[in-house]
């Protein structure tokens, strides 16, 4: 037997939801049955969700090894090496020591909301405190700053809402500060609804002190002893491990009266959400928190003179939040020192869809989509061209390859007729119909409108009819010109934002990818290959091999034929329902859409 | 359907119980309805009634809440609910064939049903879970499916029920034999939970 390391390994595994959906407690029950000596930590997610399940192991020597992809059959591998005995399992390791292979998706980034994400066990305390957690508040505290001069900090940061519509923080938290009142409130939104955003997640998830402590500084800015975190229920960790940072922040004296010993004041309640998109709006997100159906009201007065319960209310989301001790720690000018003259700093972006190398990543303001995309995402994942990206969710659009230079700014983006909005980044290749896309996005909005106004109510309702129509093979030009005129008209009358937004994804792909509507009219065909009402799936007997396997999985039985009799087999077109089962089971590609 | 038989049995204790935690003012609505929907799967009706005798909340309110969240069930569920995600990427990725696979699997076919009839799961669709990077993706239970095509989900549809001592429907005749496995099971959860 080789000598073993004198300390025991440490394993770090990511557990994170998409960790977890990977296989992150089989990943860690399995190193902790086979090292039962090693320390075992867990963090958060580091936001490489393309190399799910990652594990670290600190050796005895205390160098650092992280690995990708890791499952229950290579663990033994891993750990060969580790013991000295086998080979380093090259294949799967991301980073070593200072090395960095392949990993240009981390250099190329900017941390400072992630700064502490996937690097520290989230449900520790202790451990945001030696990353310098809670120093930011304490420096507030101790040198005694005045809520003015913290607001001063953060407009020379020039920090704008990150959670979509980019108002400046500093000039929203003056109108609480100067609004009359003693009670006032913070909220911190947490009601991420844009399907394809999930920064907020991983960060409350992650590394929920840096959002607490957020909260903390902008509650004693706007002068504000209560607060509210709002997180959506679809977040059960999300909900458990900010739930422990207040019960932790509590007992540490960081939450309650006193604050620290000095006359401060706080403390923070969890409120659910309940699946509901408009409440991402700050007045259905008071109306909700008031036990109410969350619809919005008109603005003014604004929240921060009238909001929860009739009181001066600030709402901040999750990332805005966890940007301010950084800010406090390093100065508002070092903040500005990132990004463009009018977005400061940095954005997140939770990168999925047809990209190699998906994930959270955060970028300094400025970077080209481009950039992103394949500097730090790698380009397409499935060999097509990528032709556009989806930015903003459902209140934002489309934007075609050929504005991919577009730098990450607001008024850059908003240009193009998309927004930046909370950060969803969803990359599609010729394999995704931009109509199909946009009457998604329609029929999302449309369920989730409140129906309190008109244009919204109605609006969404009429664009998602002739979306479908034109989907289904049915529409005709005039379709497109009446759905173009009615998406103006939502835009333009809509009370809330919710309504204000939800033509983008219509009107982007209208101005970008007008041929693939005419297509859908004119020539009754989906270029894409997706809109069901106009593609037909027929069983090619040059490739089929006759085995049978799509028969089997036909949900309507379309599908007949003799085994090893390839020229037999045959789709019943009538009885098809172009579900595409087939094409996905199929082994030889033997079955054409059309 | 069986539909019947799922019906919740509400205990009044514990709905007063939920309601001297959460107080009784109009902002505990949500939180209210939340707890009964974590005990039941769904709001009964007379867990409902006892809010409005027990609270200042007004059955319009409450009923009004209860209607508006998407969260919110007023039908019972099956004893398991699978959660398919149609946010933007898992829609890109073919969201949709995991509702057609796991039907199938299923025995659903009328449109406005989402429960199979021997009352085992409920398909519900959601907006996003977040995991974007592993679309498509499902939730049964706790635990999360990524990376699926419709053949994947009805596998691990199938491992589930057999973990879980559940059948699918048209397969209750091999009731002995699944027995046989599900004495298994539980000995596998007990490992996980000691390990």
């Amino acid at each position: 037997m080789s000598a073993q390391p004198v300390k025991p390994l440490t394993v770090i595994v990511g557990e994170g939801t998409c960790g977890i959906a990977a296989g992150a407690k089989e990943v860690f029950n399995t190193f902790r049955t086979l090292v039962p000596d090693a320390e075992m930590k867990t963090v958060g997610c580091v936001g490489m969700c393309h190399q799910e399940v990652m594990v670290e192991i600190i050796d005895g020597r205390g160098d650092a090894f992280l690995y990708g992809k890791v499952d229950k059959k290579n663990i033994p591998s891993i750990l060969g090496f580790h013991q000295g005995r086998g080979e380093l399992l090259s294949d799967h390791l991301i980073r070593s020591g200072t090395q960095m292979d392949g990993a240009d998706y981390l250099t190329r980034q900017t941390r400072i909301v992630l700064r502490n994400v996937g690097r520290i066990d989230p449900k520790s305390l202790e451990e945001y405190r030696k990353r310098d957690g809670y120093r930011a508040i304490e420096k507030i505290l101790k040198d005694n700053i005045s809520p003015e001069k913290v607001i001063d900090e953060i407009r020379t940061a020039g920090i704008r809402g990150r959670g979509g519509a980019g108002f400046p923080t500093a000039v929203k938290w003056n109108f609480a500060r100067s609004a009359e009142g003693e009670e006032k409130y913070l909220i911190c939104n947490g009601d991420e609804g844009d399907p394809g955003a999930f920064m907020d997640r991983s960060l409350l998830e992650g590394d929920p002190h840096s959002v607490l402590e957020g909260m903390l500084i902008a509650a004693y800015a706007i002068g504000a002893s209560r607060g509210y975190a709002y997180i959506r229920a679809e977040y059960p960790l999300a909900v458990e491990h900010f739930g422990k940072a207040i019960e932790d922040a509590r007992e540490a004296g960081l939450l309650g009266k006193n604050i620290l010993g000095y006359s401060f004041d706080f403390d923070v309640k969890i409120k659910q959400g309940a699946g509901a998109f408009v409440c991402g709006e700050e007045t259905a997100l008071i109306a909700s928190i008031e036990g109410n159906r969350g619809m919005p009201r008109i603005r003014p007065p604004f929240p921060a003179i009238k909001g929860l319960f009739g009181k001066p209310t600030i709402i901040n989301n999750v990332e805005t939040l966890a940007n301010l001790p950084w800010i406090i720690e390093n100065s508002g000018a070092a903040y500005a020192g990132i990004g463009t003259e009018q977005s400061r700093g940095t954005k997140v972006f939770a990168l999925a869809g047809t990209v190699k190398r998906g994930g959270l990543v955060e970028v300094p303001m400025g970077m080209t989509i481009r950039q992103v995309l394949y500097d730090i995402g790698g380009g397409s994942s499935t060999g097509r061209p990528i032709k556009a990206v989806q930015l903003g969710g459902p209140s934002g659009g489309c934007i075609p390859e050929s504005l991919f230079d577009t730098p990450i700014e607001y008024e850059a983006l908003n240009a193009t007729g998309a927004i930046m909005g909370s950060g969803g980044m969803v990359v599609m290749d010729a394999k995704s119909c931009m109509v199909d896309i946009a009457r998604y996005f329609l029929e999302f909005t449309q369920i989730e409108s409140c129906g309190k106004c008109t244009f919204c109510r109605i609006g969404t309702l009429r664009m998602k009819e002739l979306l479908t129509r034109i989907c289904d093979g049915e529409g005709t030009m005039d379709d497109i010109d009446t759905l173009e005129e009615v998406a103006y008209q939502v835009k333009a009358s809509s009370l809330c934002g919710l309504g204000q937004t939800a033509p983008n994804p219509v009107l982007t792909t209208l101005k970008y990818f007008r041929d693939e509507y005419v297509a859908h009219v004119e020539k009754k065909r989906c270029p894409a290959g997706v809109c069901k009402g106009l593609i037909t799936h027929t069983i090619m007997p040059e490739s089929c091999t006759g085995c049978s396997i799509c028969e089997r999985y036909c949900p309507v039985d379309a599908i007949t034929g003799i085994v090893k009799k390839p020229e037999s087999w045959v789709i019943d077109k009538k009885l098809c329902i172009n579900c595409g089962m087939c094409v996905e089971v199929c082994n030889s590609d033997a079955i054409r859409v059309e | 359907m069986e539909q019947n038989s799922l019906v919740a049995a509400v205990d009044k204790a514990l709905v007063k119980k939920w309601i001297a935690e959460n107080g009784s003012d109009a902002s505990a609505a949500v939180p209210l309805l939340q707890a009964v929907q974590n005990e039941y799967g769904y709001l009964p009706r007379e867990a409902m009634d006892i809010i409005v005798s027990e609270t200042d909340i007004s059955a319009s309110q409450l009923f009004g809440v209860a209607t508006f969240y998407s969260q919110f069930r007023l039908d019972p569920v099956g004893r398991h609910v699978i959660k398919v995600c149609h946010g933007t990427a898992c829609h890109v990725s073919g969201a949709d064939r995991l509702n057609t696979a796991l039907r199938q699997s299923l025995g659903i076919t009328e449109e406005e049903e989402d429960t199979a009839s021997n009352g085992s799961y409920t398909i519900e669709d959601v907006a996003c879970i977040g995991c974007c990077s592993l679309a498509p993706v499902m939730v049964i239970g706790e635990e999360t499916f990524g990376n699926l095509k419709g053949a994947d989900a009805q596998r691990s549809l199938k491992k589930h029920a057999r973990q879980h001592g559940e059948f699918l429907p048209g397969h209750e005749e091999k009731k002995g034999e699944a027995d046989a496995t599900q004495k298994k099971a539980p000995d596998k959860k007990k490992k996980e939970v000691r390990q």
